[in-house]
């Protein structure tokens, strides 16, 4: 049996830029797998690639060995894999219910009627905490809520794959502890597998089950997250940013 | 709750019923001039809400919708000087081959997007205009074609009331898709192409959507328009005509509903005194279009009452 997503060979350059050089990687179904690396390391880009917001200059992309490497992203998003934004990207003028739907309507099974529709988005705002604010528009909203928002509307999306970016940055350690929580919900009750980018050390190490190192656009280390640590090399990448 | 509630839908239906009884009402106490003012204006207002749909929902800009009235009218007109078709079937073959050729044309350039649309679209309108000037066999080019009315009996009230009832009919389903899941998507491609379609949403096909729904409705007016006149001249496709619609809709408010309602009888009704120094009513109204565009997006809605475009669609 094959890897749920894999990428193989992925390059992309921006202009001069190579933001991606020869990536290969794999995410098996119903793991958690972090990716981490330096500020402008590429895991955005990676991100884009499978999402297809962008397509890469070489490699290719599968899901459940389905070539998806030039799909568009609302193709990819129906076959099953959604994200969240690291640079949020709630609909501002739409309220947080209005928003939630969105992703309910883009499924192909939509199952059931816009009643049932309504008890499912209520259901997704209150498991990302916003059950209270069904009616507000999202602009009105503070950052983590519109990150929650994202989530919302990600998971509206009935995905077997969310890739979650930097969802944890701006959060306090009480705020962190909530997430890693609904993070562990998503994967053991909804069965979905997830990959996702994170800054916070302690918390990406802890509920990993496997970590992905990018540098410079390279993978330059992959394993259980007590491999990564001790790897001199990983903790070089990142002394070069930290105390920031 | 329930009175809450109540007094909500109260007031969703009451205020639209009370303006349709008013709007029975012009016939019995308006001269005829002004009663032509209020058909014209009911013209503008079908083109700008439908214009709006897709200018103020989905956010694109096109120059094609005075075309496809254009489309509509002679169309419409055609198949009832060549084939003698009725005018109320006229104008639903008018209304059917803006639907098709708004399809076309969304299918070719909207994949091209933003400013690129505006351009192919203004560039469609054009060649339009020529081509309806040059082929003068089928046309009767700047001449106008001359097309029979509806009814047997000229009456400028039973205009006004066809008028008013098509206005009505447009103007309930463009409420309905705004207010509709279909609307939602609208509103999300509008907001953020990008996340919706990483949400699942083909926002090609939702914008040719958009489009070719709008174009359709541009038809329809087009040819009750032509069907009103009784002459369809290269002015009704003319981008003149478009401006001034445009005008309409953002002076009222882009994006809201009763916008480009307002914004289309307050226009009509000011050309009708501004026309008497000569045909530079469009030119001002786009200038303040401009200013408007610039300093108060909302147009006057935003102005006079954001609780009151709220709780029609926020
Ligand atoms: N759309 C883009 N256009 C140009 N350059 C980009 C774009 N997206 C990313 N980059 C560049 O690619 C590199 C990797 O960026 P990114 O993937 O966002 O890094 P990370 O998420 O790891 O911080 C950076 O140098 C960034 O400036
Ligand atoms: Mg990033």
């Amino acid at each position: 049996m094959g890897a749920l997503i894999e990428g193989k060979g992925l390059t992309k350059s921006f202009g001069g830029l190579t933001a991606l050089k020869g990536v290969d990687f794999h995410l098996d179904e119903g793991e958690i797998i972090g990716l981490i690396g330096p500020n402008g390391a590429g895991k955005t880009t990676l991100f884009n690639l499978v999402s297809g917001v962008f397509h890469p200059d070489s490699g290719k992309l599968y899901f459940n060995s389905k070539n998806i490497t030039i799909l568009k992203p609302f193709e990819i998003c129906r076959l099953g894999i959604a994200r969240t934004f690291q640079i949020v990207r709630p609909f501002l003028k739409m309220s947080c219910f209005e928003n939630t739907l969105v992703g309910i309507i883009g499924r192909n099974d939509k199952n059931g009627g816009k009643e049932e529709r309504k008890d499912e988005v209520r259901t997704l705002l209150k498991f990302v905490g916003l059950g209270n604010r069904e009616q507000t528009l999202a602009k009105d909203l503070t950052l983590i809520e519109k990150k929650r928002l994202e989530m919302a509307r990600a998971l509206a999306t009935k995905p077997k794959v969310l890739l979650l970016d930097e969802v944890l940055a701006g959060l306090n350690p009480s705020e962190i502890l909530q997430a890693l929580e609904l993070i562990e919900v998503i994967r053991t009750q909804l069965k979905m597998t997830v990959f996702w980018i994170e800054h916070v050390m302690g918390a990406i190490m802890k509920a990993s089950d496997r970590i992905i190192v990018l540098d410079q656009g390279e993978k330059i280390k992959e394993g259980k997250a007590e491999e990564i640590v001790s790897d001199l090399k990983v903790i070089e990448a990142y002394l070069g940013e930290s105390d920031a | 709750m329930g009175n809450k509630q109540q007094a909500g839908t109260a007031k969703k239906v009451g205020i639209p019923a009370l303006f349709i009884i008013l709007a029975i009402l012009p016939p019995f106490f308006l001269s005829q001039y002004w009663l032509h003012v209020m058909i014209i204006s009911l013209f503008y207002v079908m083109m700008a809400s439908s214009w709006n749909l897709i200018a103020g929902f989905t956010g694109q800009v096109s120059f094609a919708h005075a075309a496809f009235s254009g489309i509509g009218a002679y169309a419409s007109g055609m198949v009832a000087v060549n084939l003698g078709v009725p005018p109320w079937l006229g104008i639903l073959i008018g209304t059917g081959v803006a639907a098709l050729l708004g399809l076309g044309l969304g299918y070719l350039c909207i994949r091209m997007g933003g400013i690129y649309l505006s351009l192919t679209t203004l560039g469609f309108s054009e060649i339009l205009r020529i081509i309806i000037t040059n082929e003068d066999k089928w046309t009767r080019g700047t001449m106008g074609l001359q097309v029979p009315g509806f009814f047997s009996e000229y009456s400028k009230a039973n205009y006004y009331y066809l008028f008013l009832v098509v206005t009505i009919f447009l103007l309930i389903v463009i409420y309905w898709i705004v207010h509709s899941e279909m609307g939602l998507t609208f509103r999300a491609v509008l907001n953020d192409e990008l996340a919706a379609s990483s949400s699942g949403i083909n926002t090609i096909r939702v914008r040719i959507l958009a489009f070719t729904i709008s174009s359709a409705m541009a038809g329809l007016a087009g040819g009750l328009y032509g069907h009103y006149l009784m002459l369809i001249t290269p002015d009704i496709p003319s981008l003149g005509q478009m401006f001034l619609v445009l005008a309409m809709a953002v002076i009222g408010g882009m994006g809201s509903f009763i916008g480009p309602i307002v914004g289309s009888f307050v226009l009509e009704t000011l050309s009708e005194y501004i026309r008497i120094y000569g045909e530079y009513h469009v030119l001002l109204f786009g200038l303040v279009a401009l200013a408007m565009a610039r300093f108060a997006p909302e147009g006057l809605m935003g102005i006079v009452g954001k609780k009151w475009r709220k709780e029609w669609v926020h």
